[in-house]
């Protein structure tokens, strides 16, 4: 296949927009090639979009699909020749997850929650949602055995446990959520700082992350530990992220904050909520080895879904709204609230700027990657709204006139004059995230990468509407979207890691006392990953 | 005699089920009436003795066994002879209403229990009761 | 002889995974661990199976997949219910037969559970894994259900009697059983409340008014003093959670008693971690709902005429559309809707096509035009089960099998309605 004259970003090799022909063979992208000829002039071309932090599949995911029938039924989608049926708004279905990553040129999601005790339930959903390569994060901290060897200050055990967890449940990377906090959450309680005790268990969170990050770059995992901080969505504690990505990069560990919007609030309370979002940039900005996503705020409906179960019962006190609570033994909690974010009240609209704030002032767009924590603060299919937003201060003025004045007065982003270019928004959608994924072959479109391409018609004068739907979508070498419609059903692979480790040998007396299920039955079956990938560590 | 009839699971139904539903051993688990002690002598009835059970919406001849229930109330485990006595109308849920139903209980001296064959029949013959 | 440990039973919600069963030339020969009730279903797999049947004659497996693919490409509304006692693969087929057919598609849930879902679908619910019970839970109450009987391996697994990590056996818990009669239950808990029968709405909503602080008198039969005294308990708890079963959804108020008793524990959360979870019956009832939620949006009760999925219990559910004799076909998988409809459905199923896939004889198949047998999933087959708090487990084949797995049989059919 050739894609013929179109222009063509692609950061990892440096790529600016220039006017070129791409080969595809095999799958991947080639030096030449011959066969179909695909017209791009006009056309902007680029990497398929990585998302590293999304929720689309597992329990979680499940119960917010299950407990929103009103959701589902104003987005009905019919099944066509081509694709299955389902339904969409806040929590699609697995199908229509696939679909709509692929109709804006997305090739490449990861979960971002797994349960260790429901990795199956996870793996069961990735394998119903076509288009896409996929992968999930396995959720550790709170786990009984990681808070255990910390405490014991058993480095090996930890490791090899850690090892262990990530193969048993074929995850891709550590994820935090609240460390400490989500055990405390199992007596009705929560931690409020990085150095709070989690009862019974004689560690605090600094402890839990800081031992995370150390066994993490131990193992040589390709991403580097995915960090939910404490005290999400509270007014004045941004100072926690601060904190998180000090007490990491200080021993020279890496550390990705994820949905940082949610944390970068400053004020006493909700109604002198400001933006602390300049001092959070700052912290990333001189940090080497922090990164971040935005968790950027989409006005509308979400439903909120996070491993962070003291958090959601707070917002189900705040809002009245539906409440579900799920906690997880010895590992994990959840909990489910939907959410809608309104223009016109203050909160929403200070938490609207602080997404928007930290990705214009985060100046290296190799640190940023935008999502809005799909579905928490906005469904995954809004994010060409987001692309708008950075690109133009016109846009973002029209917003800024539509929303609540202290949008205005309580951040700088009104201040803010800078743009990303076509060339940025190529890093923070593809390159930078694919590579924090350590993915190689994902995110660029040179020699040997894998060949997944979207093309898009890009017009200045409707940004949005250009990112919505990819003139062209090409997955592993085939034509998958044409004209923003899926053409082809495509399956794509999942990926884990497979790092060095055994389960402790003391682990598995514990193991079978505490747990409700044998250890033998614990480890997900290669059965559950039909199409999978093991992306070597070191 | 007027009774408020509820059906539910029994071990012994899950036993028997497991052996299939058109064994013996079935039927003589479920095709059965739980009584109060009290209420049964009132009718005058013992244990393995029949009773018809009959509701608004059908009716069967089931075993009498003694205990298992309070006063005023009939225990007939999950099973099609407990269905021919329940309603249903689902009140828009989906559920159909299976506990708590009014039903009148009487002596049937010399009967014999509903059988499975007879049940089946009714079915196919679209007929109110068996 | 072979033995096979780790073994996950697929009879009920419990979904224990601790059986041992021995297998001596192919066939089961004992179990260990096993409940009455699982070890029936081991030793007695092989007995009583269905046979390929069309119209009372039976005939090759083939023929009868050709027959039922037939009864369902020429049907206008046809049903495809049960789902609930099969693997989460031959579910995830279902759905997409249902999808290619525009039937309505319903699992058990809508006769077990349903109103569970519908009242979790107006206030959400408060819920955990088993293992958080067993090792923190202080204060337990069964509410119209009766483990002893229906999941019995429940209390000493999971709820009474576990020695977990701030647990130790049932001298650490108090547990309390609500229902209108005394069962076997009744006597392994420190307190019985007699409820009558009909009344756990005013019950719950007497408890809630409690927990609140508002002076209560009797309720539903029960003293004040004792309601009184049990939001006290229910507050002063450090972990308390509320099993219920088809007490509350099959009674008077359905759908409305769970409510009452989801927001009682949501207002518990208050005071102290308090938590709920409904006693789900098939072993895979569950599953049914997951994987029909993460198919279709919705996990039970709906219908795909339109060409996409529309929800609606009381229109779509099973009862309903057999009761008010609507479907013109029906394929009933992996469940006994004869043995447990209440006969008005049953007439209706006995009247139209209705194709049976079911490893046993089960009274559906005395009426069915249709009957193709199957390997039983856990036993003769693998597959997926999610257990009554979420939590998947993978089912062993124990012993071969010369019939097909639900997911096959699918499959074939799928392909002959032009998939």
């Amino acid at each position: 296949m050739i894609i013929k004259n179109g222009t063509v970003y692609d950061p990892l090799n440096g790529i600016k927009g220039e006017r070129m022909d791409l080969f595809i063979e095999g799958g991947r992208m080639v030096e030449e090639a011959k066969g179909e000829v695909i017209d791009a002039s006009g056309l902007i071309v680029f990497p398929g979009g990585v998302d590293l932090h999304s929720h689309i599949a597992g329990s979680k995911v499940n119960l917010g699909r299950l407990m929103r029938p009103e959701d589902h039924r104003r987005d009905p989608v019919p099944r066509t020749e081509v694709t299955r049926s389902g339904t969409g708004y806040t929590v699609p279905t697995t199908y229509v997850t696939g679909y709509r990553y692929a109709v804006l040129g997305y090739t490449t999601v990861m979960e971002a929650a797994m349960p260790p005790l429901t990795a199956r339930h996870v793996h069961e959903e990735l394998d119903d949602i076509p288009m896409v390569d996929k992968g999930a994060f396995t959720m550790m901290g709170n786990n009984h055995f990681v808070m255990k060897y910390l405490k014991e200050g058993n480095w090996e055990k930890l490791r090899n446990f850690v090892a262990w967890l990530l193969k048993a449940t074929k995850g891709y990377a550590i994820k935090l959520v609240n460390p400490g906090g989500v055990e405390n959450w199992k007596w009705g309680k929560n931690v409020e700082g990085l150095d709070d005790q989690v009862e019974n268990y004689g560690v605090t969170p600094r402890e839990i992350i800081r031992g995370l990050a150390r066994v993490n770059e131990e193992l040589g995992l390709p991403h580097p530990i995915h960090v939910h901080c404490n005290k999400l969505g509270t007014p004045g504690k941004f100072g926690i992220v601060v904190d998180t990505v000090e007490t990491v990069v200080a021993e020279r560990g890496r550390i990705h904050i994820t949905h940082i919007q949610f944390n970068s609030y400053g004020g006493e309370d909700w109604a002198t909520l400001s933006s602390a979002a300049p001092e959070v940039a700052k912290a990333i900005n001189r940090s080497e080895g922090a990164t971040c996503d935005l968790g950027q705020v989409i006005f509308g409906e979400a439903t909120t879904m996070t491993g962070d179960g003291p958090w959601q019962h707070q917002l189900f006190r705040l809002t009245g709204n539906k409440w579900y609570n799920s906690d997880v033994e010895m590992e994990v909690g959840a909990g489910i609230v939907p959410y809608t974010f309104k223009p016109k009240s203050l909160v929403n609209a200070v938490q609207w700027t602080i997404g928007l704030e930290v990705a214009l002032l985060v100046e290296d767009p190799w640190k940023v990657v935008l999502t809005t924590d799909h579905p928490n603060a906005g469904p995954f299919y809004r994010y060409p709204k987001v692309i708008e937003w950075l690109m133009s201060r016109k846009a973002r003025e029209k917003t800024l006139s539509e929303v609540h004045r202290a949008a205005s007065s309580r951040s700088t982003l009104p201040s803010l004059d800078r743009e990303y270019s076509l060339y940025e928004i190529a890093v923070i959608t593809r390159a930078a995230p694919a590579r924090l994924l350590g993915l190689r072959r994902k995110g660029h479109l040179g020699v040997g990468a894998d060949a997944d391409v979207a093309l898009y018609e890009f017009r200045e004068d409707d940004i949005e509407g250009s990112f919505s739907r990819a003139k062209y979508v090409i997955k592993d070498g085939e034509i998958v979207v044409k004209d923003g419609r899926v053409v082809k059903e495509h399956w794509g692979k999942t990926f884990w890691v497979s790092p060095p480790g055994e389960l402790p040998e003391d682990a598995r007396e514990e193991f079978e006392r505490y747990y409700t299920v044998s250890l033998e039955n614990y480890p997900v079956e290669p059965e559950y990953l039909p199409r999978s990938e093991v992306i070597p560590c070191g | 005699m007027e009774v408020l009839l509820n059906t539910g699971r029994t071990v012994d139904q899950g036993v028997s089920m497991e052996r299939g539903k058109t064994s013996q051993e079935y039927f003589e688990k479920v095709a059965v009436a739980f009584l109060h002690p009290e209420d049964a002598k009132e009718l005058g009835v013992g244990e393995g003795q029949a009773v018809r059970l009959t509701t608004e919406f059908g009716s069967v001849v089931l075993r009498c066994s003694l205990g298992n229930t309070e006063r005023g109330s009939v225990f007939v485990p999950m099973g099609p002879w407990a269905n021919a006595l329940t309603s249903a109308l689902t009140e828009g849920t989906g559920m159909p209403s299976l506990k708590g139903l009014r039903a009148k209980i009487e002596a049937v001296p010399g009967g014999k229990p509903t059988t499975l064959e007879e049940l089946l029949r009714s079915w196919r013959g679209r007929s109110g009761s068996a | 002889m072979v033995l096979r440990r780790g073994v996950v039973c697929p009879f009920c919600g419990c979904l224990c995974d601790d059986l041992e069963v021995e297998v001596e030339d192919g066939r089961i020969v004992s179990t260990k661990n096993a409940c009455p009730v699982s070890r029936s279903k081991f030793l007695s797999h092989a007995e009583d199976r269905a046979r390929p049947m069309v119209g009372g004659r039976e005939v090759s497996v083939e023929e009868a997949i050709e027959e039922a693919a037939r009864i369902l490409r020429e049907a206008d509304f046809p049903l495809i219910y049960g789902l609930s006692s099969t693997e989460s693969d031959a579910q995830r087929m279902a759905v997409r037969l249902a999808e290619l057919t525009g039937a309505s598609l319903d699992n058990t849930s809508s006769t077990c559970h349903g109103p569970t879902v519908l009242a979790a679908q107006e206030c959400g619910a408060v819920k955990c894994t088993l293992g958080e019970v067993k090792n923190r839970a202080d204060l337990i109450v069964f509410w119209g259900c009766n483990p002893a009987e229906a999941h019995i391996r429940h209390p000493i697994r999971y709820s009474i009697t576990p020695a977990g990590m701030y647990r130790q056996g049932k001298k650490e818990r108090f547990v309390v059983h609500v229902d209108v009669r005394e069962t076997r239950t009744s006597k392994m808990v420190n307190q019985f409340v007699k409820v009558q029968m009909g009344r756990d709405y005013e019950l719950l909503s007497a408890l809630r008014a409690a927990v609140r602080g508002y002076e209560v008198k009797e309720a539903a039969g029960v003293p004040g003093e004792v309601i009184k005294g049990l939001a006290e308990r229910m507050k002063g708890c450090r972990f308390g959670i509320i099993f219920f079963g088809m007490g509350l959804t099959m009674s008077r108020g359905k759908n409305l008693n769970i409510d009452a008793a989801l927001r009682l524990v949501r207002d518990l959360n208050e005071h102290t971690k308090f938590l709920i979870m409904p006693m789900r019956g098939h072993f895979n009832v569950s599953g049914a709902n997951e994987v029909l939620t993460w198919l279709t949006g919705y996990p039970f009760a709906l219908n795909f005429s339109r060409g996409y999925p529309v929800y609606n219990p009381g229109e779509f559910s099973a009862v309903d559309l057999l009761s008010r004799e609507e479907c013109d076909a029906a394929l009933i998988l992996a469940s006994d809707p004869a043995a447990h409809f209440p006969a008005a459905a049953v007439r209706h199923l006995a009247s139209i096509p209705t194709v049976v896939i079911d490893p046993k004889v089960s009274l559906t198949s005395k009426l069915a035009r249709v009957v193709i047998p199957s390997a039983i999933a856990g036993i003769e087959c693998e597959g997926t089960a999610y257990r009554m708090d979420g939590v998947p487990l993978r089912l062993k084949r124990i012993v071969d099998s010369p019939y097909l797995p639900d997911r096959e049989i699918l499959e074939r059919i799928i392909e002959r309605v032009g998939g």
